[in-house]
């Protein structure tokens, strides 16, 4: 605990000793009259200062919440010794507010008391809340002394993005071994009607097709489709945001991965996870729901770092990126690192779809005459970007915030329906 | 400022020969507070209290009977000086609790009642025994306020 004096001290010692020894040489008692009110208030002011012995204690109700949820915090005070003005603020970090409550806050406990104040905090945005540090500033009754202390506690808070409804999502061109809800193209056992062939020594009757074998004067067997599960990527490029206040692209891509993360795990796919940027995370695919809380809280951390050093795909290990996986790229596009990394799965020969979430809504357009035709010029470039991409057969569908994301998963279906496949 | 205000016009209205520049000295007392509470400079109070005492020992030059107003007068500087301090450190940004409030008023009340008593039978002891000067006033002022502090200092543990 820090102790110091405030102005107020030196100034009514000052004063004190002005009035006393001006009085003595001008010996005249007024002046003795107005030195000592500061003479007393310096007395009974210094005579009535304690330190403090305070306990602070913060405590979330939920370490855990969904983005706009509203989690209560409890702050415990407790004093040994009385503190006649007592200050309190707990930092809280960006992201997370106030919605009731008093954050900072005067107040005064008698020795031994124990105060708990209820906070009811707003996680406004997602992410990795640290709360804190605490910090605690006590007076003395006349406000001459201060002691101040940074409580230790800091308790963490884990907010969940907020996930959108999707109907359908973009099927993947190949499938793995693994049963699951996605209709292969290839000839197996299923539910799904495929074709009729001869029958051969070792089908079993159930599949016979009576009427075709009745047509043709020989046995003909129905052939189906297997249901198998899919290897999603989900790729979110953090090398660079355009930020406009309170939201960003970041934001909305750590939304649109933790919705698509929830519903390819919700069909039994294997979901993996790249976050490209200045750090580099990955998760290897896997199924189920605890594979989804690891992508959500993996997605938690992701921040853009700024980075100078030129990373390339061959930074990913092998394993993260299995073959005939279908790879989702949430990516503004700001940067040539994430674009050249995506043409060069696109040339790998993966299933590639880029949602290009728009920074354009972020940028708004310069009033002045050369600064608009520079913006001009940038948004060509990333239309001619988009097209390089298409170019590339890469399904590309521009994002902007106020477009649902099922809209944008509808736009990339229709390309991938009739886009022809392209090698760069 | 308006304690403070007040002081300037006893100063103003009390009729000595230096009543005018006395009341000048506080007017820029005035000032210099308001300007501190403005720019949230506590470093001007101790200052502003100055001048505005200056300018009431001016408006008393020549005169050589003690003033009984000087208790109050004394009293208003402390009450100024304390309300101008809570104006600096007052943040809106922090909820004061009103028990808190309360309880400020009431000791900054005690605070200047007690200045004012003590004020008072400093200005009498001073009229009864006028002889014995103004060192030993000053001591004895010096003495009780110790006394004071003694007591609380025995009553806070």
């Amino acid at each position: 605990m820090t102790r110091w004096a405030t102005p107020k001290l030196a100034g009514y010692a000052g004063l004190s000793a002005a009035g006393l020894l001006s009085a003595l040489v001008f010996a005249r008692p007024e002046l003795v009259a107005l030195t000592a009110p500061f003479l007393l208030a310096l007395a009974a002011g210094l005579a009535l200062a304690t330190p403090p012995r305070l306990r602070i204690l913060v405590e979330l109700d939920e370490d855990r919440a969904l983005e706009g949820d509203e989690v209560g915090a409890r702050i415990i005070l407790e004093s040994s010794t009385a503190v006649d003005r007592l200050d309190f603020y707990l930092r809280l970090p960006d992201g997370i507010e106030v919605r009731d409550g008093k954050n900072p806050v005067s107040l005064h406990l008698a020795p031994g008391e124990r105060r708990e104040l209820e906070l009811s905090l707003g996680a406004a945005r997602w992410g990795g809340h640290v709360l804190g540090p605490a910090y605690a500033r006590a007076r003395d009754p006349l406000g001459l002394l201060v002691w101040e202390t940074v409580a230790a506690t800091r308790p963490e808070l884990r907010v969940y993005p907020r996930e959108d409804v999707l109907r359908r999502v973009l099927q993947p061109r190949e499938t793995q071994v693994f049963s699951g809800n996605e209709v292969s193209r290839h000839k197996g056992e299923g539910i799904e009607f495929a074709d009729i062939r001869p029958w051969a020594a070792g089908d079993p009757l159930k599949r016979v097709n009576w009427r075709a074998s009745a047509r043709r004067n020989e046995l003909w067997v129905n052939e189906s489709h297997p249901e198998r599960n899919t290897d999603v990527i989900l790729f979110v490029d953090s090398f660079a945001e355009a930020r406009s206040g309170d939201e960003g692209t970041l934001d909305l891509a750590v939304r649109a991965t933790a919705t698509l993360a929830n519903a390819y795990v919700g069909r039994r796919d294997r979901v993996g996870l790249i976050a490209f940027g200045g750090i580099l995370r990955w998760l290897v695919p896997g199924m189920g729901t605890v594979q989804l809380y690891r992508i959500v809280d993996a997605l938690l951390d992701t921040q853009v770092v700024l980075s100078y050093y030129w990373k390339e795909i061959d930074v990913i290990p092998r394993r993260t990126l299995p073959p005939n996986a279908m790879v989702i790229a949430l990516s503004p596009l700001l940067d040539g690192r994430s674009v050249g990394a995506l043409l060069d799965l696109r040339a790998r020969g993966y299933d590639l779809t880029v949602i290009d979430v728009s920074p354009v809504p972020f940028t708004p357009r310069p009033a002045s005459g050369l600064d608009s035709v520079a913006y001009d010029i940038w948004t060509l470039r990333r239309d001619a970007l988009r097209h390089r991409l298409q170019s590339a057969g890469v399904a590309v569908a521009e994002w902007r915030d106020d477009t649902p994301l099922q809209a944008v998963l509808e736009e990339v279906r229709e390309f991938r329906r009739y886009a022809r496949h392209a090698r760069v | 400022m308006a304690a403070l205000g007040a002081s300037i016009a006893y100063v103003a209205t009390s009729g000595g020969r230096f009543a005018d520049p006395g009341a000048g000295l506080g007017a820029i007392g005035l000032g210099l507070l308001v300007l501190g509470l403005v720019l949230r400079w506590p470093a001007t109070i101790p200052w502003s209290i100055l001048l505005v005492g200056g300018g009431y020992l001016l408006s008393r030059e020549g005169n050589d009977v003690v003033d009984g107003w000087a208790a109050a007068f004394g009293a208003l500087l402390l009450l100024a000086a304390e309300l101008a301090s809570w104006s600096i450190e007052h943040d809106a940004r922090i909820g004061a609790e009103r028990s808190l409030t309360l309880r400020r008023l009431a000791t900054l009340g005690a605070l200047v009642v007690a200045a004012l008593l003590v004020n008072f039978m400093l200005l009498a002891t001073a009229g009864v025994a006028a002889s014995s000067g103004v060192l030993l006033a000053a001591v004895g002022v010096a003495a009780a306020v110790g006394a004071v502090a003694v007591v609380l200092r025995l009553l806070r543990a």
